[in-house]
């Protein structure tokens, strides 16, 4: 267990306006962090000591009088100047486009204007701080690696292999039954990817109801990733919709997940770890 | 029998049930921002009797129908477009603009060093000189505000609170010096501490001097400035800090009480300060529960001040209000959305019957409004009064079974957390407690969830959204007049007379210790041209300053 993320959420300036900032102070406890609330009418020198003291991963600072331009640096100048400078600090309030370009030219991360979902700045702040750590969270959140495999939805495997075997002379690996999901998969190796020819066992099985509505053809787009489980927390704290919450035994023998089709543009998307072949899935 | 009793209604109902199942609604359940729920269709339920009680006419206890016979077909509300920013010579430019564009009352923004008692040169200000409004540091800055423009004519409200005392003096000494008797200034000052501890921020002193400071300009004022609004009791950052409807008309009418108890208690007759007591409402989206809310509002006011209170006269039972539209709910994305936002909110105020009215700029959620959105917001304002035709009869709504049932409702459950704040001791003692302010966070933080989980929609924000912003035009403050603020207050401070200044900052200090009305050594301090800081300062030390 990694030690939980503290984040100071300071109003710097006279600015009375804290809506803002107890909102997201409470978005981030409830996203597990421990959050530290300075009040109102912080000098960018009591924010640092505050920071300082506290041992915290972030400072989130909160402005919606107009003088962000002058105290968010200040705050980073401090922190500098304190060898502080890998805390990450944040902001948000009432602050125009181009202030907001300048000031993270200056190195506040990121400035969050109004309507910002809070899991947003909450996402942000946990791959910050953990990236920023180091942690192994950080490789499971490297961008998928390549396609693993196309999977194709067809009626009967031997008579599709007519077309790759006897046109493209391409050979498939032995056909496996997978009757958790309803299906018999043949991976026919091509490059350094595969076709996976999807029949379905049975009326019930969810690629005979693919094939009913929408006929035999392109079913998914699989992408190998590592860190499955990590990606899946991520996606799913983005809003991102999981038909699988966690991994499960894919055909291949490693985990994979599949997202709704929404999230890709009604493109069916398998996440899959090849790497963790063998070791199976935690439950 | 009333219509919700009767077979009619009832059989009316189960058929409407049995549709459901093949046509369901929208959703299950509907209601309004305060989780009143919703239902579907209103009928008649004042008996004829009630009418008198409940309602009354135009003009007539407890008014909720309006507190005037003949409302906006007399004269329409005044529009009323908070400004300021910068220097007080770019102020007085924007103020003379907008006067000439038709607009029929300034209202004064002051930036926060002034708000909080410091002057433009305080290591606190730093960032934040002229950037929410005005930086007035002494009389000169507001001689150079109203130049050109004559308090005699001119009704001008201040968003000044903490420092309140001071910059009314200083807005007397203008007068004077223009030539014009201090008994004529008409305006409004906010004055109104218990929700910068609740909402706003901008305190300075703890509650007890600062309510002796309101209720010492309550009395100076009955005396020198009969037309001056004291106090503008507000639930408009209660509102913008979270708050929903209900909260906002409880959580203000509760602070009303308290002012009223302090001045009682400093010796004041009720009739005596009652009439000049002013609120200040906020416009949001909900739009029935928003009338329903000022209807409220008059109807329990006028109730509390004639039997809580027993006064006679019939002003102090009216409530008067200004109405600023929320500026919570603009957006930063899509901002020209935010014309049409304002538009409804305005539009429910004025048929809530206020008094006057400020409407947003469509771009504040991103900085301070330009020239031109600054017009198209008074513009809206303007066509609501001349082309809409809802300014030609009193209380439009008035009847409608839908409004009348949701002001009863508003009014039984603000009474709810009033019951709640009295048994607490009352408001200064709620504020203490931090009662208010929990409330309120817990709202903001419901209604945060509610638009993530999309059971709130936000149209551009959450719904509709475009793959890409424009960006748009917005003001730029010249922060250079910053130099030439700090070079001023250098100069002031080396030609003023300053054994003037020490001897009325010395004056106004023991009395301060003691417990005369400080209002003339205010003004005194402030015809010496002592600063908002140095004033500001004196009362620091004697009174000390509170820690939020």
């Amino acid at each position: 267990m990694h030690r939980k993320i503290r984040v100071l959420i300071a109003k710097p300036g006279l600015d009375g306006h804290d809506r803002g900032a107890l909102v997201i102070a409470q978005g981030l406890r409830d996203a597990g962090m421990e959050v530290i609330y300075t009040g109102l009418r912080q000098t960018p020198k009591q924010i640092v000591r505050a920071a300082l003291q506290e041992d915290v991963d972030a400072v989130g600072l909160s402005c919606l009088s107009g003088a962000h331009n002058v105290l968010f640096p200040e705050v980073l100048r401090l922190l500098r100047e304190e060898k502080a400078e890998d805390i990450i600090v944040f902001g948000g309030g009432v602050i125009p486009g181009p202030d907001a370009v300048s000031l993270e030219e200056k190195g506040i991360r990121k400035i969050f204007t109004p309507g910002t979902p809070v899991k947003t700045v909450a996402a942000f702040v946990e791959q910050a701080v953990l990236e920023s750590r180091g942690e192994t969270e950080e490789n499971a959140l490297e961008p998928p690696q390549g396609v693993d495999h196309i999977g194709i939805a067809v009626r009967s495997i031997d008579e599709a292999m007519t077309f790759y075997a006897d046109h493209l002379q391409l050979k498939a690996e032995a056909a496996v039954e997978v009757p958790e999901q309803g299906v018999k998969v043949a991976f026919i190796p091509l490059g350094n990817t595969k076709i996976e020819l999807l029949e379905p066992l049975g009326e019930d099985s969810p690629v005979a109801k693919f094939i009913e509505k929408r006929g035999e053809g392109l079913h998914h787009v699989a992408f190998s990733t590592g860190g499955l489980e990590a990606r899946l927390a991520q996606l799913k704290r983005e809003g991102v919709t999981l038909l699988n919450e966690s991994p499960v035994t894919g055909a291949g023998g490693y985990p994979i997940a599949f997202l709704h089709p929404k999230a890709a543009n009604g493109t069916l998307v398998e996440l899959c770890d090849p790497s963790a072949k063998g070791e199976g899935v935690k439950s | 029998m009333k219509t919700k009793e009767s077979s009619y209604f009832r059989n009316w109902q189960e058929k409407t049930e049995r549709q459901l199942e093949k046509r369901p609604e929208r959703k299950e359940t509907f209601h309004t921002s305060s989780r009143i729920p919703v239902e579907r269709v209103y009928v008649p339920d004042h008996s004829d009797d009630q009418y008198k009680e409940q309602l009354g006419l135009p003009g007539e206890y407890p008014y909720t129908r309006g507190i005037r016979n003949t409302m906006y077909r007399g004269r329409h509300w005044t529009m009323r477009q908070y400004a300021g920013f910068g220097s007080a010579k770019e102020t007085n430019r924007r103020f003379r603009y907008l006067l000439e564009q038709g607009q029929t009352g300034l209202s004064v923004a002051f930036d926060l060093p002034t708000q909080i008692g410091y002057d433009s040169d305080d290591a606190m200000s730093l960032g934040e000189v002229g950037k929410v409004g005005v930086a007035i540091d002494s009389l000169e800055d507001m001689e150079q505000l109203f130049e050109g423009i004559s308090l005699e004519r001119v009704s001008t409200s201040m968003t000044i609170n903490a420092p309140a005392s001071i910059l009314l003096a200083m807005y007397m000494v203008v007068a004077e010096k223009q030539g014009v008797p201090v008994e004529k200034i008409q305006g409004t000052i906010q004055n109104d501490i218990l929700k910068e501890y609740i909402a706003r921020g901008t305190y300075i002193y703890p509650p007890a001097p600062s309510m002796r400071l309101i209720t010492d300009i309550f009395s100076y004022c009955t005396e020198n400035a009969p037309k001056f609004n004291t106090i503008s009791i507000s639930g408009y950052h209660i509102r913008e800090a979270g708050a929903n409807a209900v909260q906002e008309l409880a959580f203000t009418l509760a602070n009303a009480k308290a002012y009223v108890d302090a001045a009682l208690a400093a010796g004041l007759d009720i009739d005596d300060f009652a009439p000049r007591l002013a609120f200040f409402f906020n416009g949001h989206n909900h739009f029935f529960e928003e009338v329903a809310k000022f209807r409220a509002a008059r109807r329990m006011w006028a109730k509390i001040m004639k039997e809580e209170y027993g006064a006679k006269d019939p002003k102090s039972w009216q409530l008067r209000f200004h109405t600023q539209v929320a500026g919570s709910t603009l957006t930063a994305q899509q901002p020209d959305n935010n014309i049409v936002r304002v538009a409804l909110q305005a539009m429910a105020a004025v048929l809530g019957g206020t008094q006057s009215l400020h409407t947003n700029a469509k771009d504040e959620a991103l900085a301070l409004p330009t020239e031109d959105s600054a017009r198209i917001a008074l513009r809206t304002q303007q066509i609501i009064a001349n082309e809409t035709g809802v300014a030609d009869t009193v209380d439009p709504l008035g009847g409608s079974y839908y409004v009348e049932s949701l002001t009863d409702e508003m009014e039984e459950e603000a009474a709810k957390y009033m019951k709640e704040i009295e048994n607490r001791g009352g408001a200064v003692a709620a504020v203490d407690q931090q009662y208010m302010k929990q409330e309120i966070q817990r709202a903001a933080y419901d209604t945060q969830k509610r638009i993530e989980n999309e059971d709130e929609v936000v149209v551009g924000v959450n719904r509709y959204q475009l793959d890409e912003e424009p960006e748009p035009e917005l003001l730029e403050v010249d922060d250079t007049f910053v130099e030439d603020q700090l070079t001023a207050i250098k100069r002031l401070r080396s030609e003023r007379d300053s054994d003037e200044v020490e001897k009325a900052l010395a004056e106004l200090k023991y009395h301060a210790e003691g417990s005369a009305n400080l209002m003339p050594y205010i003004k005194e301090a402030v015809r010496a041209y002592a600063t908002v800081g140095e004033i500001s300062g004196v009362l620091r030390d004697v009174f000390g300053e509170y820690q939020g």
